[in-house]
């Protein structure tokens, strides 16, 4: 069971709704140290001065804000603290809004939020937003920072998204993409290939193989014995002029 | 406020890092390879799609001024250690590592490591919020550009995404393939193993009354919009903002020393950027 890392009160338009918020991920992965080749010590990060190329320890660092070329205004601890959001137990909700219209880059993570004593508002609100399909714009404040996100239902329970500032998303445009002429026998057979493949999303069919074989590796090496090293697959890139052809042979063998 | 001729030019000109690769320019980005549905195969490399702005601080050095470097160091030996001399190691027992080098990390998944290869298409409207873990953008490679966007016209057109899986330095990942105004936009997704179970006894023991349901949709509906993120900025960048501007007004810059290489005039020039887009921000609040 996951701790509670936050407690607190959504409002909106006199409705309170008190929540607990908990983990919803939990990453379980292979970690690596870094080492160095030479002698095998385990390395640590370390704040290099580019001046005089020597560490500088957490008590000589000082925060500056650039202004110009190397020109800064310095920010002590207590400036930063004048910065800081007054805390505060409740998510605000400012608006509703369609679920759908909430872009997957602007999710950065997902908590789960479980009643915290009184249930009756919880399952109101749960149940209608899941009838509507809407979610609720909020903001709010956690350790010091303030967070915009959205509130989702799952029909039972609620759960709050971590949203991005807008600002932090980079646009298309400035990719840089031309635009390219295509014609609609292809865009038609490439849409027929796509619709071919579909199937229905079960994320519990997708497993993480290449973890296993890395632990393979590691036990193999661990035990003396030698690894094949083996090249990675490059694909021919399909050209311009063979893309037609190569849509209709996909979709024969689709 | 004076802004240096190199920021302007990064202001007007394109971001570096999302610069579409041409021949002349050395392959950048965080991953190059191939993504490929069926047998089209296209050349693409991997770039952000987003950048966490809270307002960038520069960690100084308090003697000098000089800014600070992260970089890794070994403590045995007392000195910074070059790229070329750090290895991936896995701790078997306390001080004991398994040496993995980058050739043996690309072999764990030759077929994983330099392609994306989409084996089916899903309803992008079935996949949970959830399960949504790091976004990033695809850009097409020199002669890809054609099949790229035949690729992104055509999930548009049918609403669906890619589903596929590859490997990305020491991890493989799952990742959805989603079309965005004509880019390319990806994004991992966290295995379904790494989803805690979601506690539904506390809410499933009350079941809301007809009358508190009808309220509370009366309530949401009577606040439904569009959404729009752009009206919610973070409040700490404007109080930041103030503070510095207050600073600079007092002309209470310091200088840091010059130091060799390019470097700092690039980092230089996306703060300048982020700061000038601040700016136009809390103009616009402010109006």
């Amino acid at each position: 069971m996951a701790s509670t890392l936050w407690i607190g009160n959504i409002q909106f338009d006199n409705i309170t709704v008190p929540v607990k918020l908990h983990t919803a991920v939990s990453q379980n992965r292979i970690q690596f140290h870094l080492l160095h080749k030479t002698d095998r010590v385990k390395l640590h990060q370390r704040m290099i001065c580019k001046f005089d190329g020597a560490p500088a320890p957490a008590e000589e660092q000082v925060k500056g804000f650039l202004v110009d070329e190397r020109k800064y205004v310095l920010m002590n601890p207590e400036e930063l603290q004048q910065a800081e959001p007054e805390s505060s137990r409740t998510i605000d909700i400012h608006e509703f809004v369609k679920t759908s219209r909430i872009e997957p880059v602007f999710i950065e993570r997902t908590y789960y939020l479980e009643p915290d004593n009184v249930v009756k508002s919880y399952s109101a609100l749960a149940a209608a937003l899941k009838e509507l399909n809407a979610s609720g714009v909020c903001t709010w404040v956690m350790r010091k920072r303030a967070y915009f996100g959205a509130i989702l239902s799952t029909g039972k329970n609620l759960r709050l998204n971590v949203l991005r500032y807008s600002d932090e998303i980079v646009p298309v445009k400035s990719l840089g993409l031309e635009s390219f002429e295509l014609s609609e026998k292809e865009v038609g057979i490439g849409s027929e290939l796509i619709n071919k493949l579909t199937v229905k999303f079960q994320p519990e069919k997708y497993g993480n193989e290449h973890q296993k074989k890395l632990r393979d590796m590691i036990e193999k090496k661990a035990r003396g014995q030698k690894i094949t090293l083996m090249t990675p697959k490059h694909l021919k890139p399909t050209t311009p002029g063979k893309l037609l052809e190569t849509l209709e042979k996909s979709l024969k063998a689709a | 406020m004076k802004t240096s001729n190199k920021a302007k030019a990064a202001i007007n000109g394109q971001k570096q890092s999302n610069a579409p690769a041409s021949p002349e320019t050395p392959v950048g980005g965080l991953w190059s390879g191939t993504i490929s549905f069926s047998l089209v195969a296209i050349p693409v490399r991997l770039v952000k799609s987003v950048e966490p702005d809270r307002v960038s601080f520069h960690l100084l050095h308090d003697k000098d001024y000089s800014p600070l470097e992260r970089k890794m160091f070994c403590p045995e030996e007392e000195k910074i250690v070059p790229r070329e001399e750090i290895i991936r190691g896995y701790e078997i027992e306390p001080g004991k590592h398994i040496l993995i080098s980058d050739e043996e990390l690309e072999s764990v998944s030759p077929d994983r490591s330099r392609t994306i290869e989409i084996v089916e298409f899903i309803d992008i409207q079935e996949v949970d919020p959830l399960y949504y873990d790091h976004p990033y953008f695809l850009v097409p490679l020199k002669g890809g550009e054609k099949s790229y966007s035949l690729l992104a016209e055509s999930m548009r057109r049918t609403g669906k995404a890619g589903i596929a899986k590859f490997v990305l330095d020491d991890r493989e990942h799952l990742v959805l393939i989603i079309s965005r105004d004509a880019a390319l936009a990806i994004s991992t997704l966290h295995y379904s193993d790494e989803i805690l179970p979601e506690n539904d006894t506390a809410a499933a023991m009350h079941e809301a009354s007809n009358d508190a349901n009808n309220l509370m949709k009366k309530s949401i509906q009577g606040m439904m919009a569009d959404f729009t993120p752009e009206k919610y900025s973070n409040g700490r960048r404007k109080k930041l903002l103030d503070i510095i501007n207050k600073k600079i007004k007092k002309k209470t810059e310091v200088e840091a020393p010059e130091t060799q290489g390019e470097e700092a005039a690039e980092g230089m020039a996306d703060l300048m950027s982020a700061l000038e887009k601040s700016m136009r921000k809390v103009k616009k609040t402010d109006e």
